[in-house]
């Protein structure tokens, strides 16, 4: 099978720092991925290089194209919202409509004014007249009108409140995903969009520090809550990660022997952001950061 | 070209036009309606003076009765002054906006919206070339026609009520099919012989981190400038060959004449006044042949290989 995504030691430098250090990657159809990490790790570097908007090294095919070469013959089949940003303020929802209908051969007017029958999104409105998420609710429209292949989501929905913030992800899940699509999400809101990813990538100074699915995420992570007086015990069985909440150690163990871990106490499934915060080696309070 | 290509191009030139509606739009139709206004206040005005019309009509009889030629030259030279604001403003609009062209969407981040669409980096450029060549100047041709059938009209007005033919008097020493040919085709070889200054804006445009007009201009002007004082201090002498003086040339030495009417070099050549002066096909024509050209045009072509490369890798910020 072809793969959506395909990289092999994909390098990214800006001076001396490196954005991206040697990735590889396979994202096959119909998943929805989740790339995370920190400020600066390299998803909006890797995100560019995959849609063709900058140079990289090494090989990367999306969709069995060059991205770097072929990237207007590449946007047939990829769509992106970077954020609510980016719709040219000068323009009325309608010219944007239009320009999008002539200049995209899989665009659908009709999905298009379906999305935007229940928003309060009109026509003749200046896209600079209407509220953050407005815009995003006309660049999600427009987005899933396409008949696009893979869509590419970066932070969709920064700043956005949080009415807005399920309607979109309800609206992406129930009325664009099916088996033949693929969809990389990135995001800082990781426990918004946890519940609808298929695959979890984490990435730290250009290099991946987790990718897998789901579903193996859930195999081999467990979390344990335990008594103060057993945390000696759950250490001794080298957990990857400890936390105190509420006069509780949390200890999250990588491929534990579970039979061991259940006799100690509680336990159960990492969220994403646990994950996170005990794979990317950062405290979640105090704010302290720990490099490594 | 195929048809797609066609078609994506034309809505490109859509989209500057839906950009700029004020630059393209009401800018020509805006002169023409001053122009317009002026020539009826004028009209108005004198009307106060002048009764019974006497001295106008005096006038229009004098007029009718001229030999061919000098109507000629008079009605169709009045047109063309009319049309020489036009062009002026139209250069100016041009060269705004090509600098801004590749660069005000980086600034605004909307460029990730435009490259999220299936059009290529080149028919990009080529878009806004296009749109500096054709859609302006046809849009600025089409507010002149207005503007020459509109006066023409009054004219015709004034010319009965004076009694004087207002075909003959008017209309056919207006020679509007050559007039209108001759600019039409002034106004495209313009385009080409400007294309080097079209090209430079664009390529600037395409990079520049801000004010790209003020780096056009500085960089051109900076090196004059070096150049000038280098030659000075090292020889006393002025150089002959300036490539800030070359440019600002090329600005000035239109083809359409009276465009801005600047004469560097200090040789004013004898000018005879006929109707040739600016309906003269082979006088636009005649730029088709000049070496100057040839070479602006292929310097152009690398600028606009250079202003794609640049907007290949441009991104937002």
């Amino acid at each position: 099978m072809e793969m959506t995504i395909k990289a092999r030691n994909l390098q990214r430098h800006f001076g001396s720092t490196r954005a991206l250090d040697g990735i590889d990657l396979d994202i096959p159809e119909g998943r929805i991925v989740g790339l995370i990490g920190p400020n600066g790790a390299g998803k909006t570097t890797a995100l560019k290089a995959i849609l063709g908007l900058s140079k990289f090294d090494g090989e990367l095919t999306v969709m069995g194209l060059d991205p770097a070469r072929q990237r207007d013959r590449l946007m047939e089949q990829v769509c992106f919202i970077a954020d609510v940003a980016v719709l040219p303020r000068w323009a009325r929802v309608s010219q944007i409509i239009d320009l999008t209908e002539r200049l995209h051969p899989r665009f659908s007017r009709e999905r298009c004014m379906h999305f935007l029958k229940n928003s309060k999104v009109r026509p003749e409105s200046r896209i600079r007249a209407l509220s953050k998420g407005m815009v995003v609710q006309l660049h999600l429209a427009l987005v899933m009108a396409i008949d696009a292949r893979l869509l590419i989501l970066d932070e969709p929905t920064l700043g956005l409140d949080i009415l807005f913030r399920k309607q979109f992800y309800s609206n992406l899940l129930n009325e664009y995903f099916d088996e033949q699509r693929t969809i990389l999400i990135t995001t800082h809101q990781v426990e918004e969009v946890e519940h609808i990813l298929t695959d979890l990538i984490f990435i730290r100074d250009g290099k991946l520090i987790l990718n897998s699915t789901m579903d193996e995420v859930h195999e081999r992570y467990v979390e344990l809550m335990v008594r103060s007086d057993q945390a000696d015990q759950a250490r001794a069985l080298g957990p990857l990660h400890e936390r105190v909440l509420f006069g509780r150690h949390i200890f999250l163990f990588d491929r534990a022997d579970m039979a061991q871990i259940k006799a100690l106490g509680e336990t159960h499934k990492p969220s994403v952001a646990d994950l996170f915060v005990a794979l990317m080696g950062t405290e979640p309070a105090p704010a302290t950061e720990t490099t490594g | 070209m195929s048809n797609r290509t066609l078609g994506t191009l034309s809505t490109l030139l859509r989209r500057e036009l839906w950009e700029s509606p004020v630059a393209f739009k009401w800018a020509p139709l805006g002169i023409s309606a001053l122009i317009l206004l002026f020539v009826v206040f004028s009209l108005i005005i004198g009307g106060r003076f002048d009764a019974e019309m006497a001295f106008t009509s005096d006038m229009l009889r004098q007029l009718a009765e001229q030999p061919v030629e000098q109507k000629r030259l008079l009605v169709s030279g009045a047109l063309f002054s009319v049309s020489a604001i036009f062009f002026q403003i139209m250069l100016l609009i041009i060269l705004f906006y090509l600098s801004g062209s590749l660069f005000d969407d980086r600034k605004d981040r909307s460029i990730l919206f435009w490259k999220s669409l299936p059009v290529s980096d080149g028919m990009t450029v080529a878009s806004k070339l296009a749109s500096a060549c054709l859609l302006v100047p046809a849009l600025f041709f089409a507010a002149i026609v207005l503007t020459h059938v509109l006066l023409l009209l009054i004219a015709t007005v004034y010319g009965l009520l004076a009694g004087v033919n207002p075909l003959t008097t008017f209309w056919f020493p207006a020679s509007l099919p050559r007039l209108w040919s001759v600019m039409l085709l002034g106004m495209l070889v313009q385009a080409l012989w400007l294309m080097p200054i079209y090209a430079w804006l664009l390529f600037c445009s395409s990079w520049a981190p801000r004010l790209p007009i003020l780096i056009a201009i500085a960089i051109p002007a900076g090196l004059a400038i070096a150049q000038h004082a280098w030659t000075l201090i090292t020889s006393f002498t002025l150089p002959g060959f300036n490539l800030g003086l070359i440019m600002l040339k090329r600005l000035g030495s239109g083809v359409l004449p009276m465009s801005v009417n600047i004469e560097f070099g200090g040789q004013l050549q004898s000018i005879e006044f006929s109707e040739d002066l600016f309906m003269n096909y082979s006088t636009v024509l005649g730029y088709l042949a000049r070496p100057e050209m040839w070479i602006g045009l292929a310097i152009a072509l690398l600028l606009l290989f250079g202003a794609t490369w640049f907007r290949r890798r441009a991104t937002d910020g």
